[in-house]
C-alpha cells in the first residue's frame, strides 16, 4: 500500500483544530485532577474514620468502572435530569471525577514516603496537624510524586480521545469524520497517533525538566 | 518550669513509665540518664506530648500538657491547645529530623513566621543571630544534606531556640553523630546552659552530663530510681542499680 503524504498535508489544519480541543481538554482535566485529588487524599487521610471509608470507597468506585462508561452517564444522564453538559463538560467532570481518585493514591503513596520524625519535627514546633501537612509533608510529597504524576498524566492525554464519543470536535473525533468522508484509514490514524505521541513526547519532557529542577538539593 | 507527678504510661499491658515524678526549675538543666529502654526517651516524649500518657500530669510553666481532669473526668485537650504548648516546649531529635526542603535559614524561620505569626523581617533577623550563635552564620542558604551531622545538629538546635521556647527537650541529641562531632555540639549547650536556658536532657554522655547538669535523674525499668546533684549521684550511688550502671560505664568512659 501507499501512503498519500499530500493527503495528511491538505487535512492538516482539521487536525490542529482538533489538537487545540485536546490540550484544552488535557490541561483542564489534569490541572482539575490535581485539585480534586488533594481534597480527595484530604479526606482520604482525615483522623474521622468516616471520611477516610467515604474517600475509599469512592476511589474504588471511579477505579474500577471505564471512565468512557462514567463519561456516557454523565453526558446522558445529565440531560435525563434535565440540566444537559456539554460533551466538553461532561468529559472535563468524567476524567477529573476518575482521575482525581488516582491521584489521591499518588499523593498518599507521596506523603506515606514522608518519615513520621518529619511529622513530629512539625508537631514539636507546634504546627497543627494541617499546617505540619501543608508546610513540612506536601511540599516533600509532592516531589516524591512527579514521576507517577507524569505517568497519569500521559494516561489522561490518551484518555481525551474517549470524548469523540460524546460528540466533542477532538483530534480523534476529526479524525474519524475525516476517514468517514475519505476512507484514507491509514493516512489519518497514522497522523492521528503521531499528533498524540509529539504531545505526551513534549509533556514527559517538560515533566522531566520540572521533576529536575524541584528537586531536593542533595 | 517542668512539673512531671506521677506519670505512667502502657503500652498495651506492657508498662514503660511507672509513676514519674520530677521537677525541672527555671533555668536549671536536669540529665535524665539509665540504660536503653528504660524509658528516659519516652518521658522526655511525653512532656511535648510526642508520647501521650495514661496517668499523672506534667505541667510546663503551670499549664497542663496534654489533658485537663483527673481520674474519669480525664480528657485530652484540643489539638489547637496541645499544638500551642508545644510552641512554648523546644525539641531537639537524635537524628535531627531538619525539613530537607528548606534552606538551613528557613528551617529556623519557618515556625516563628507560620505558627507565631511573627513578621517575616524579624524572624529572618532573629533566625540569623541564632545560627551565628551555633557558628553556623555561612550556611544560611544551604540545604540540611550538604551539611555535616554535627552542623544539622545545630541548626536543629537554632530552630527549637528560634520559637523561644521555655524549655529545650534534648533527646540524646549527639547519639547518631560520628565521635569527632559530638564536641561542637555539646559546645552550643554548654553555651546555652550558661545562658539560663532550661533544659531537660536525655543522654549517653556521663561526662557531660556532669558537667551541665545542676541535677541528674537515674531511669531503670520505666522508673525514676535515684536523683541528686550531678557530683553526689555519680560519687555515691545510694542504689545497687544505679551502682551497676554506673559500673558498666565506667568500663568503658572515664567519670
Amino acid at each position: 500500500m501507499k501512503l498519500d503524504f499530500n493527503f495528511i498535508l491538505r487535512n492538516l489544519p482539521t487536525f490542529l483544530e482538533g489538537a487545540v480541543v485536546t490540550l484544552e481538554l488535557s490541561a483542564l482535566a489534569i490541572l482539575c485532577s490535581l485539585v480534586w485529588g488533594l481534597v480527595v487524599v484530604t479526606a482520604r487521610t482525615a483522623p474521622s474514620r468516616a471520611l477516610a471509608l467515604a474517600a475509599t470507597g469512592y476511589i474504588e468506585l471511579v477505579r474500577n468502572t471505564p471512565v468512557l462508561v462514567q463519561m456516557l452517564f454523565i453526558y446522558f444522564g445529565s440531560a435525563v435530569l434535565g440540566a444537559p453538559l456539554s460533551g466538553f463538560a461532561a468529559g472535563l467532570l468524567a476524567m477529573t471525577l476518575q482521575n482525581g481518585g488516582y491521584m489521591a493514591e499518588i499523593y498518599r503513596a507521596g506523603i506515606e514516603a514522608v518519615s513520621q520524625r518529619q511529622v513530629e519535627a512539625g508537631m514539636a514546633l507546634g504546627m497543627r496537624r494541617h499546617e505540619v501537612m501543608s508546610i513540612v509533608v506536601l511540599p516533600q510529597a509532592i516531589r516524591k510524586v512527579v514521576p507517577p504524576f507524569t505517568n497519569q498524566a500521559i494516561v489522561m492525554i490518551k484518555d481525551t480521545s474517549l470524548v469523540s464519543s460524546i460528540s466533542v470536535a477532538e483530534m480523534t473525533f476529526h479524525a474519524k469524520l475525516l476517514t468517514d468522508r475519505t476512507a484514507a484509514a491509514y493516512e489519518v490514524f497514522l497522523t492521528l497517533a503521531a499528533l498524540y505521541l509529539a504531545i505526551n513526547a513534549i509533556v514527559s519532557a517538560a515533566l522531566r525538566l520540572l521533576e529536575r529542577r524541584v528537586a531536593i538539593p542533595t | 518550669m517542668v512539673a512531671v507527678r506521677g506519670v505512667s504510661k502502657w503500652f498495651g499491658a506492657h508498662q514503660v513509665l511507672k509513676d514519674v515524678s520530677l521537677d525541672v526549675a527555671a533555668g536549671e538543666v536536669v540529665a535524665v540518664i539509665g540504660p536503653s529502654g528504660s524509658g528516659k526517651t519516652t518521658l522526655l516524649r511525653c512532656v511535648n506530648l510526642l508520647e501521650d500518657f495514661q496517668q499523672g500530669e506534667i505541667r510546663v510553666d503551670g499549664e497542663a500538657v496534654g489533658y485537663a481532669g483527673a481520674g474519669a473526668a480525664r480528657r485530652r485537650l484540643p489539638e489547637r491547645v496541645i499544638a500551642r504548648t508545644r510552641s512554648q516546649v523546644g525539641m531537639v531529635f537524635q537524628s535531627f529530623n531538619l525539613f530537607p526542603h528548606m534552606t538551613v535559614l528557613k528551617n529556623v524561620m519557618v515556625a516563628p513566621v507560620r505558627v507565631k505569626k511573627m513578621p517575616e523581617a524579624e524572624a529572618r533577623a532573629s533566625a540569623v543571630r541564632l545560627l551565628e550563635r551555633v557558628g553556623l552564620a555561612d550556611k544560611l542558604d544551604a540545604y540540611p544534606a550538604r551539611l555535616s551531622g554535627g552542623q544539622q545538629q545545630r541548626v536543629a538546635i537554632a530552630r527549637a531556640l528560634a520559637m523561644q521556647p521555655k524549655v529545650i527537650l534534648l533527646d540524646e541529641i549527639t547519639s547518631a553523630l560520628d565521635p569527632e562531632l559530638v564536641g561542637e555540639v555539646l559546645a552550643v549547650i554548654r553555651q546555652l546552659a550558661r545562658d539560663g536556658m532550661t533544659m531537660m536532657i536525655v543522654t549517653h554522655e556521663m561526662q557531660f552530663a556532669r558537667e551541665v547538669a545542676q541535677k541528674v535523674v537515674f531511669m531503670d525499668g520505666g522508673a525514676m530510681i535515684e536523683q541528686g546533684p550531678p557530683r553526689a549521684l555519680f560519687a555515691d550511688p545510694r542504689t545497687e542499680r544505679l551502682q551497676t550502671f554506673l559500673k558498666r560505664f565506667r568500663e568503658g568512659y572515664q567519670l
